[in-house]
């Protein structure tokens, strides 16, 4: 089990060198047609083959891997500190402000965020440049994804508010920021890392499902959900099996995540 | 007791309300609202696009929209679907019973295997059944819904079958969780310890112990499979809610998608509350 662990770390960690250094790595740029060859099989000018459009494939790949790896981690920075935020007041406040802090966290949890995501993906304008669409397609996952993050927040410091030191700190005279500045952010760091480090791999797998969808980041700038795309026509039209590619990378990257969070909910 | 049933309605009420107001905010607030896919066409005269344009500017003030739509849902009117011009209630009597169908058996599948994966590795402690069980799921709970399902056409297997796959990982990760834990608990290291058979371990004094956190997961895996069911829907072609939900995102069909988050909404809640009351019930009678 340590071996795969020391795998998964390897796998995460290669992943994301690829992904910072597709500039340099990618044998041409992610929407450079080769229109003499579209549509092609692989070979040593083209590893992994071309699109219908005559793009390199393992560009495509490289740079959609750049795409999906760098902004996930935003997406779940945003949700986690939208959870820190939310969950936190409710957890120190207690009362009746955690009461409809917690309404509105079981108000996103009952629709699942999918759906909303859904929702307002498809009313944004066909017109969108592919960089908004990706800023936008991340922003949204962090804006829609805080509130299981909120709860588990909001019971942690809650229970730490009960805890022996936070009430000699309040003896002592602790006002509330400095309270929260010395006392429950260090406290909290772990938890918080925690939910940042699971929400990552479920942003990966819900960009590619929008992808799969069509929803995802918009044509030309390539992502894994993107990529993914293209299997639609593996099924229709023509069994390529290098197309297969970006699914396998998603699954090794999505596994090698879990691995690493599954062993650490055990340790917990 | 009639007390807590009254809040939990309360609740209920509340968070459907919320979340119907929230899903009409979100596409209010989003950019194109006010756009209709119909008014590129070029066969319709100047008047009919600008009575789209009018009809859409209409629902623009969302909470005049709203107060509107709460007072005919009180009424029993759902409102009629922009995309498909047909009442919203005909729609949902259409399509739930087969999102229900669907949901039904991928949740019997995904419990099943989940905990029957759960159960074996913790009894057995094989290296091959823990690496085969944390493959299965790992691959499962890696692969986007979508894929599964295209993969499921690609082989003409049932969709439900797909959904099942997709949920199950995260019944057997809690499923072995909530089994380790509970193995390691004193009283269970005894009746080991005495010589109690692993069925007898299982049966009598770990079950009693996971039951009731199991329960509480009953109503997480409905919303999941919700949550599944959308794009397994979407790919596979089955005429249920998850559908029609694409259906009224690719149309921005506002009337559709607030009734169909309502729905959704209801069902995730009544499904939590229902296995927490279970759970409270059943902990209260194990003590």
């Amino acid at each position: 089990m340590k071996a795969l662990r020391i795998a998964a770390v390897t796998v995460l960690v290669l992943a994301a060198l690829t992904a910072l250094g597709a500039h340099y790595i990618a044998p041409a740029g992610y929407e450079h047609q080769f229109r003499e060859t579209p549509a092609a099989a692989p070979s040593s000018h083209h590893l992994l083959g071309t699109d219908d459009l005559g793009r390199d494939r393992l560009a495509r790949l490289l740079y959609g891997m750049r795409v999906s790896l760098l902004l996930a981690p935003f997406a779940a920075g945003l949700a986690t500190l939208l959870a820190a935020l939310i969950g936190g007041i409710a957890g120190y406040w207690g009362g009746w402000v955690e009461r409809c802090l917690m309404l509105l966290v079981d108000v996103f949890l009952c629709v699942p965020w999918l759906f909303l995501l859904l929702t307002v993906r498809a009313v944004l304008p066909l017109n969108i440049s592919p960089e908004a669409s990706v800023v936008v397609t991340f922003a949204l996952l962090g804006f829609l994804g805080w509130a299981a993050s909120a709860r588990v927040i909001c019971a942690g410091t809650r229970d730490m508010m009960k805890s022996e030191f936070v009430w000699m700190a309040r003896a002592t005279g602790f006002s509330g920021l400095k309270l929260i500045r010395l006392h429950l952010l260090p406290n909290l760091r772990g938890t918080l890392l925690a939910q940042f480090w699971i929400s990552i791999p479920v942003f990966i797998i819900t960009e590619a499902n929008l992808g799969m969808l069509g929803l995802g980041v918009a044509e030309p700038l390539p992502s894994l959900g993107s990529l993914l795309g293209e299997l639609q026509h593996v099924v229709t039209l023509r069994p390529e099996p290098w197309q297969f590619v970006p699914l396998i990378v998603l699954i090794v990257v999505v596994s090698s995540f879990q691995t690493l969070l599954n062993k650490q909910e055990v340790r917990a | 007791m009639l007390r807590s049933f009254s809040l939990g309605l309360l609740r209920l009420l509340a968070i459907m309300l919320l979340a119907s107001l929230l899903g009409a905010t979100l596409m209010r607030i989003a950019p194109g609202f006010t756009s209709d896919e119909q008014q590129l066409n070029s066969s319709l005269s100047s008047q009919s696009i600008q009575a789209i344009r009018q009809a859409r500017l209409a629902d623009a003030d969302i909470l005049h929209y709203y107060r509107g739509y709460v007072v005919s849902l009180f009424q029993g009117d759902l409102g009629v679907s922009q995309s498909l011009n047909q009442p919203v209630r005909d729609l949902l009597r259409e399509r739930l019973p087969v999102t229900l169908r669907s949901m039904a058996i991928a949740l019997l599948l995904a419990w099943f295997l989940g905990l029957a994966l759960a159960i074996t590795t913790q009894m057995f402690h094989s290296g091959f059944v823990t690496f085969a069980s944390e493959g299965l799921s790992g691959t499962f709970i890696s692969t986007p819904a979508a894929v599964l399902a295209l993969l499921f056409v690609l082989l003409r297997l049932p969709a439900e079958l797909a959904a099942g796959l997709l949920i199950f990982p995260k019944i057997y990760r809690y499923g072995h969780n909530l089994l380790q834990q509970s193995y390691a608990l004193p009283h269970v290291l005894t009746a080991r310890a005495k010589g109690a058979g692993r069925w007898r371990v299982l049966v009598w004094h770990v079950a009693p112990t996971t039951l009731p956190q199991l329960l509480a997961l009953v109503g997480v895996s409905i919303s999941i499979a919700i949550g599944v069911l959308l794009p397994v829907e979407v790919i596979c072609d089955v005429p249920g809610v998850g559908q029609l939900a694409w259906q009224a995102a690719e149309a921005r069909d506002l009337p559709l998608l607030v009734n169909l988050t309502l729905v959704v909404a209801f069902a995730t809640v009544c499904a939590t509350m229902l296995s927490d009351a279970a759970r409270r019930r059943f902990t209260r009678a194990a003590a």
